[in-house]
């Protein structure tokens, strides 16, 4: 399978996929390298076995598990294993594992620093009762990235996620998420500081059995020639009676050349279900600016001070201090870059 | 303190203050007392440097200064403070980490070294007390959720906060019971002093019972059509406005 997809597919229709990079230099792309870091010894830590994946993936996804030939395999089998750092080293198709088993948990800090093209798989498998904590930053790169999550979660498992993403020539993070277990939630938040880049985080959300929880925050902030994308469908299954699902993203557009396309779904097929979703996009508030500057705050630090104020929710979503301190950094140094 | 001559402004293209002329000395209070519509809050506006509020003609000095070449941020740095008739709510931004932050611009503008977070608090509640807001208040995200009257108190700390030479309070009663309006008006008359001028605006006579102006002037349809002493706003609280507007024609 070669043929990438294109605009005229409804989940691409703001990720141009075959517009952003040559088919040939996909399909030729090699296999991309990870590096692990651990502090505990808790984790198991391996090359990818040969592994059917079973949970829902997208079509890139799909291309990266076909031609990855190696990956690292991680299994946390019980206890808690601390953090592990995945960070992507050099480009191409990579494909990993995660295995949280019953009861155990793991914080995941994955970033990315290589390759004018990359196109991951990541499975994560979370456990009766078992916890990950993902946060995955993504700077400013002028490349073509594409990342998907397929994550399954058990019986009282919670699988929560924080995207921070700088946008790229086209950056793309698809979620697909099973909540397959009674009392299995799924919280996911993100923020986008775009100038003139493109960032698309597209979910899908499936409450596949009763009791099950899930909620979504975005926030993108776009300038210049940027655009930002959420598209997030939740479905909940017959039978899935009693679900609770939440999505909220919110836009913040800096000029007109900027764009952001927000889009939140719902598929519901089952009864008693607590279901709400909202999107807005805006401005910078002009009042709030005029306040600002009446008690002396010129105008950059202003807005600085407004946009952080507007990412603030998102951010702080991540619960560990440290980890959300680096979000923070990133963030305020790709606001700078737009005040 | 505050020179204006044959003021005109526009906003959106229509002109609202139509050739006012004020002078305001150091050291003294005065009101401008109009009916709605009069042209009240586009001249806050005007002197406070809000955009769309386009000065047409005339001029406006500030401590000798050509305000209009000033922006906004720079006025309140010169010590130009606008207290607003709505205070704007900013939702994710710490009432006591705005202090902070406007504090520390205005010192940085005039050349002067910032305060720590410590310092900024120590001074924020030296002043908070008597105007009774509370350290729950600081905490809070600016002004989401507060009360009109803690609205205007918090207004008033941030007055007594960046110590101004020239204040402009913006119906400043406005939506105030009479504790409020008296606790509020307690803490004005604290800021009266040698150095400073006041230029309080309001609709109602009520507010100058406890802020005693040295001057009162009537605005009308964009001008000053009268002025005098304190006892103006008697006159006009028993005859109206519309009388002295039409006694003044």
């Amino acid at each position: 399978m070669n043929a990438l997809p294109h605009r005229k597919l409804e989940d691409w229709k703001y990720s141009d996929l075959r517009n952003a990079v040559d088919a040939d230099a996909v399909a030729s792309a090699p296999t991309a390298a990870w590096s692990v870091a651990s502090a505990d010894g808790a984790v198991e830590i391996g090359d990818l076995p040969t592994i059917t994946p079973r949970g829902p993936h997208g079509a890139m996804a799909e291309m990266a598990i076909a031609k990855a030939k190696a990956g690292p395999y991680l299994r946390v089998a019980k206890g808690d294993a601390g953090a592990v750092h995945l960070h992507l080293t050099e480009g191409g198709h990579g494909r990993a594992v995660v295995l949280v088993e019953e009861g155990a948990s793991l914080t995941l800090q994955e970033t990315v620093l290589a390759g004018e093209f990359a196109n991951i798989a990541i499975e994560l498998v979370i456990g009766r009762n078992a916890q990950v904590t993902h946060i995955r930053t993504a700077p400013h790169r002028d490349a073509v990235q594409v990342a998907d999550y397929a994550v399954r979660v058990a019986e009282g498992g919670v699988y929560r996620a924080h995207f921070a993403d700088f946008g790229g020539k086209l950056s793309r993070t698809e979620l697909h998420i099973a909540l397959e277990g009674a009392g299995a939630s799924a919280h996911l938040s993100g923020v986008s500081v775009l100038d003139g880049a493109h960032a698309d985080v597209t979910t899908h959300v499936t409450h596949a059995v009763p009791g099950t929880q899930s909620t979504q925050l975005f926030k993108y902030v776009a300038g210049g020639h940027a655009r930002g994308v959420y598209q997030g469908r939740v479905s909940v299954a017959v039978g899935a009676d009693g679900s609770d699902s939440r999505q909220t993203a919110k836009g913040l557009l800096l000029g007109d050349r900027a764009e952001i396309d927000l889009k939140p779904e719902l598929e519901i097929l089952a009864d008693d279900v607590k279901c709400a979703h909202g999107a807005a996009v805006g401005d910078l508030d002009t009042d709030s600016l005029f306040y600002l500057a009446s008690r002396g705050i010129p105008e950059s630090e202003a807005r600085a001070l407004l946009m952080r104020a507007f990412l603030g929710d998102a951010v702080d979503q991540i619960a560990d201090e440290g980890l959300r301190g680096n979000v923070w950094q990133a963030v305020e140094k790709a606001l700078e870059g737009l005040t | 303190m505050l020179e204006i001559k044959d003021l005109h402004a526009a906003v959106d293209g229509k002109e609202i203050l139509k050739g006012l002329t004020l002078s305001v000395g150091a050291g003294e209070v005065h009101a401008i007392m109009g009916p709605n519509g009069s042209g009240k809050s586009t001249l806050s506006y005007v002197l406070a440097g809000r955009a769309g509020y386009e000065i047409t003609g005339g001029s406006v000095r500030y401590k000798g200064e050509d305000l209009a070449a000033l922006s906004a941020d720079q006025r309140a740095a010169k010590g130009v403070f606008l207290a607003m008739q709505y205070p704007v709510e900013i939702p994710g931004v710490t009432t006591l980490t705005f202090l902070k932050t406007a504090l520390n611009a205005q010192r940085r503008a005039r050349g002067e070294a910032d305060i720590d977070a410590v310092g900024v608090l120590r001074l924020v509640r030296a002043k908070a007390a008597s105007l009774r807001v509370s350290e729950e208040m600081l905490k809070r995200a600016l002004n989401v959720g507060f009360s009109g009257g803690e609205k205007k108190r918090l207004e008033i700390l941030q007055m007594s906060l960046f110590e101004p030479s020239l204040a402009i309070l913006d119906e400043t009663d406005s939506g105030l019971d009479i504790d409020a309006l008296k606790l509020v008006a307690g803490g004005v008359n604290a800021l009266r002093s040698p150095e400073r001028a006041m230029l309080v605006i309001t609709h109602y006579q009520r507010l100058l019972d406890y802020i005693v102006p040295d001057r009162v002037h009537v605005l009308s349809g964009g001008r000053i059509i009268k002025e005098g002493g304190k006892e103006l706003a008697l006159e006009l609280e028993a005859k109206g406005y519309a009388q002295i507007v039409k006694d003044a024609a």
